[in-house]
């Protein structure tokens, strides 16, 4: 028989929590960089401006067709040779906002379409200006479709982020792979490990929820 | 309310997973000469140890040793590839009977696993571009240096590192090597036996700086598999004595097995 022992899981916890910090905290940053880009992108997208699309499509279809670990390697271990040499964790930061970017992109690319035109002509009939109809009529009513997805997508990159030790970037997965490397508890670790990541998954959903709440009521209280 | 049944979806995914993890044990040598084969765990990212051929069938020397553990048992082979972080679950979850696959012995590894009488051996250091002054473990400080996570180089590495040395871990020896090819690390904890494929491909780009420790390695049996580990360790003997191991080595490795592995113990 396998002998359980969840004592080096118990006498480590401080290393998981520490892994644990890490993972919300390169998430975090993540997000947010990776919805400016979302937000960037799919304007660039939605613009009349041929090259920009272009450009955008180019970028979205890449790294939507492309498998993240091929992506994490190519710009940890390939860019060196153009000179481009980031640490693991700036370089697994890097590829999460690449990587969450183009699907964000073509999420909130999704929501501003779905906006119909005769919404943004009343935005014009009542004389608001052009700003005031792409922030009020366009982007709210937009971020509030597609939330759902784009949240989704997010907690989707905190999952993914386990990948990033396989350029020795510091996070749970390493930490939890770390530690099975001292002790070999691997089942009792990577049960740990499977219960720390859904708690941050709920978390993250909690988190999503309350922004939704205060964000993006309707009818709009405002 | 909502909260218990989340609750109770996460016990239930836990009993699940311990349920499929509990039928683990020692491997049972009658069992393995009744079914008529024996599986064998061995890496198939070490090369020259463990590598696959052409048609993607594992191969090396730890294969090569493997068949012929097989034979001497008179059953036959069926060979596992397992990594270096997953070698040791795999034997004691009972996937595999036997790990053939260049695990050193160290003393934290046969408090979880049995060994048979060492049958290789590998020579660890720190290697690093020619350029740099690194003489021992002090000069370590303020260096990057990249190892195989959960690897002999890698304990090896942690255990001299003094403060403020950065150390990288990687999955494999493939990847940590790749680390220093492309100048994410200034140094490597490896084997004599991927720097020399190394100095094959890059010429003398790197050298060594200093001496680690040589490592020996065994098979590896779960606890409690005596009956087994008995007759691994009547097969290492006749196949260092009659020169079979020596043939091997000679095939993969270029020399006849090394001295430190033929007299230790």
């Amino acid at each position: 028989m396998y002998n359980f022992s969840f004592q080096p899981v118990f006498e480590n916890l401080d290393l998981l929590l520490y892994g644990a910090w890490l993972t919300i905290r390169m998430s975090l940053i993540a997000m947010v960089l990776g919805l400016i880009v979302s937000l960037l992108g799919a304007v660039a997208k939605t613009s009349g401006i041929r090259p920009l699309r272009w450009v955008m499509d180019v970028y979205v279809e890449v790294i939507r067709n492309t498998p993240f670990l091929v992506q994490i390697f190519f710009i940890f271990f390939g860019l060196p040779a153009i000179g481009i040499s980031m640490s693991p964790n700036t370089a697994a930061i890097v590829a999460l906002v690449v990587n969450v970017g183009a699907y964000g992109t073509e999420i909130i690319r999704a929501g501003i379409e779905s906006i119909p035109g005769g919404q943004i002509e009343a935005g014009r009939a009542l004389g608001l200006s052009p700003v005031q109809i792409f922030r009020y009529v366009v982007m709210k009513p937009a971020l509030r479709n597609i939330y759902p997805s784009l949240t989704s997508q997010f907690i989707y990159l905190m999952l993914t982020s386990s990948v990033v030790s396989v350029i020795s970037a510091n996070d749970l997965a390493s930490a939890g792979a770390d530690l099975n490397a001292r002790t070999f508890a691997s089942f009792e670790i990577y049960l740990m490990l499977t219960i720390m990541y859904f708690l941050l998954a709920l978390g993250f959903s909690t988190l999503f929820a309350a922004i939704r709440r205060s964000f993006f009521t309707y009818p709009a209280s405002r | 309310m909502k909260l218990n049944r989340r609750l109770f979806t996460t016990l239930a995914a836990s009993a699940l997973v311990a349920g499929l993890a509990a039928p683990s044990m020692a491997a049972d040598l009658a069992e393995i000469e009744a079914a008529g084969t024996v599986k064998i765990g061995m890496l198939v990212d070490f090369p020259p140890f463990g590598i696959q051929d052409m048609s993607g069938n594992p191969d090396g020397y730890d294969a090569d040793v493997a068949k012929a553990l097989a034979d001497y048992m008179g059953v036959t082979a069926q060979i596992v590839p397992v990594t270096g972080p997953n070698r040791i679950p795999y034997l004691l979850s009972g996937q595999v009977d036997v790990l053939v696959a260049s695990l050193g012995i160290t003393e934290e590894r046969a408090q979880k696993v049995d060994f048979s009488r060492p049958y290789a051996g590998i020579s660890i250091a720190v290697y690093g571009d020619n350029g740099l002054e690194v003489t021992d473990k002090a000069g370590l400080s303020g260096q990057s240096i990249s190892v195989a996570r959960a690897s002999t180089q890698d304990s090896g590495v942690t255990a001299v590192a003094p403060e403020g040395t950065d150390i990288r871990r990687f999955d494999d020896d493939a990847t940590a090597v790749q680390a220093l090819l492309s100048g994410q690390v200034k140094l490597i904890g490896a084997s004599n036996v991927v720097m020399s494929q190394i100095a094959a491909a890059m010429g003398d780009r790197f050298d060594k700086k200093f001496d680690l420790s040589s490592q020996v390695q065994g098979i590896a049996v779960a606890p409690g598999s005596d009956a087994l580990l008995v007759k691994i360790n009547g097969f290492v003997e006749q196949a260092k004595s009659d020169g079979a191991l020596d043939k091997i080595h000679e095939k993969w490795l270029g020399e006849p097995l090394p001295d430190f592995v033929k007299t230790a113990q």
